[in-house]
């Protein structure tokens, strides 16, 4: 039983500007009492407003809307990497996420060692990346460049490497920010289909894109984005 | 201090903590791999380190027990352990205020705990410190250092250590992830600091009153480590110094922790 909902949920957060960054003007702004500052070159976005939605076991979510609309905070929202300023979110279940791949890779680093790395940091434990080696090892097709640093890769191969791991584990809640489109025509094709063995698996799959086949593909419901508001709309509008 | 202890549990600075401390295997797993990175393309590995402070520790100590006219088999011994302290602490300190910026990939797309990646630094600069201490020991067979009871005092010394790094690390990771100069800061602070503790003389050397060095709180992170390699027990109030800073230093840090811990993702 995996279950997401969002209640009344706003995400704010400061932008800092150069000057904001920087602890001298701070320190000097505390020492003029703020007089000669004109702003303090603190700007507050907001990125979700009010957003309120309730997921359930086999609910695939196709996220839509315009560059800035909000997609990206709204899955990372939805992933615990940012933590709303109002409202609350509740989750059930073991959550992955595909967002810019190969958090934690370390170029001077093995294949393999690299596996393990990010393995563990998507949460599974040691026993589950042997498990799991032999399936990723077929996946990536790289053979003996697994036991190279990363490095000497190409960088379809690090994709491939980076798609590998990532779409290994086994979550209840599949989170995926438009990851397709890299690599060469071969590796789409398969990526693509490893993909939807993943989404056929997961209980919840919410996938952000602007790809419109794509989305009426894996999912059947739909929320736009817009300035930060969230609607649910109907297949037929997008 | 019991309002701020029921404070501080309801919110997010110990919850996080504690995650942290259940994903220690994973963090010593990532800082061994930083460590094995780093080294990759070498012969000896982290063995380099070992090398360049017991260099270090040669070409010093030769020079300045003549300079200063100082006894070699007193001023090497206390040289070498003032060294590899120092090395562990500014390591620590130095990096700490990139740490969060270097693993903002890791910060950015997972949710990870967030005092995973000052966790992680520490670690690797204990490690570090464990390929250091050769040196020392070579030291003290070289110049028939005193060894005995006393000396086993320096483990208790280093937990005492490491609990106030790990505070400094999550402190300073914090403000120089919202502060980038804050790293030019540090950096600028550190030498200072260095002429400021006993690394390179202990206060007893000087030929004036060399109080001051104990308004340096490095100094006695230094020195309750120091005193127990060269077999004496560590004055009190320098242990009761690195006790106090460890119970300030952590409800400072866990305060600030707590009212920012959920910003620190949007500072990166």
């Amino acid at each position: 039983m995996a279950r997401l909902e969002f209640d009344r949920v706003t995400v704010q957060y400061p932008v800092y500007d150069v000057r904001a960054k920087s602890l001298r003007s701070r320190l000097v702004q505390m020492s003029t009492g703020g007089r000669i500052e004109r702003a303090s070159g603190v700007q507050i976005v907001t990125a979700l407003r009010d957003v309120s939605f309730c997921l359930q076991d086999g609910d695939a979510v196709g996220l839509v809307g315009h560059n800035g609309a909000g997609k990206s905070t709204l899955l990372r929202t939805m992933a615990g990497v940012y933590q709303p300023s109002e409202g609350a979110v509740l989750r059930e279940g073991r959550i992955a996420t595909v967002f810019e791949l190969g958090a934690g890779m370390d170029s001077e680093l093995s294949g393999y060692e690299n596996i393990t790395r990010m393995g563990m940091l998507l949460g599974l434990g040691q026993d589950e990346i042997r498990a799991r080696m032999d399936d990723i090892e077929t996946f990536t097709q790289l053979g003996p460049f697994l036991r190279l640093p990363v490095r000497t890769y190409s960088s379809g191969m690090t994709t491939r490497l980076m798609f590998a791991v990532a779409t290994s584990t086994r979550p209840d809640i599949l989170l995926v920010d438009e990851i397709f489109g890299a690599g060469d025509a071969e590796f789409q094709a398969r990526a693509a289909q490893r993909m939807e063995a993943l989404i056929a698996t997961v209980r919840i799959f919410v996938f952000a894109s602007h790809d419109m086949a794509a989305l009426k593909r894996y999912c059947h419901r739909f929320l736009r984005l817009e300035h930060g508001h969230a609607h649910e709309i109907d297949a037929s509008e997008l | 201090m019991f309002l701020i202890t029921r404070r501080l549990a309801a919110g997010p600075a110990l919850a996080d903590l504690s995650r942290a401390a259940r994903l220690l295997h994973v963090i010593a797993f990532m800082a061994a791999g930083d460590l094995r990175a780093r080294y990759r393309r070498s012969v000896l590995g982290p063995f380099w380190m070992t090398l360049g402070t017991a260099a270090g520790t040669l070409g010093l100590g030769l020079v300045w027990s003549e300079l200063l006219r100082m006894d070699r088999a007193s001023f090497v011994p206390s040289l070498t352990a003032g060294l590899i302290m120092w090395q562990l602490l500014s390591g620590c300190i130095t990096e700490a205020t990139t740490t969060y910026w270097r693993q903002s990939a890791i910060l950015r797309n997972l949710s990870v705990p967030l005092s995973m990646p000052p966790m992680q630094m520490l670690l690797k600069h204990l490690i570090n410190f464990l390929h250091n201490l050769p040196v020392f020991v070579a030291v003290v067979l070289i110049f028939h250092v005193p060894a005995g009871w006393p000396t086993l005092l320096a483990v208790p010394g280093l937990l005492l250590v490491t609990a106030n790094l790990l505070w400094m690390a999550l402190l300073f990771s914090m403000l120089g992830a919202r502060f980038r100069d804050f790293e030019y800061v540090v950096g600028a602070a550190m030498p200072v600091l260095m002429f400021l503790s006993p690394v390179f003389y202990r206060p007893s050397y000087l030929p004036f009153n060399g109080r001051f060095v104990w308004l340096n709180p490095l100094s006695h992170l230094i020195e309750i480590v120091r005193y127990p390699l060269l077999g004496g027990r560590p004055p009190g109030f320098v242990v009761l110094t690195t006790l106090l800073m460890a119970l300030c230093g952590w409800t400072v840090t866990l305060w600030l922790f707590n009212a920012k811990r959920n910003r620190i993702a949007y500072w990166l």
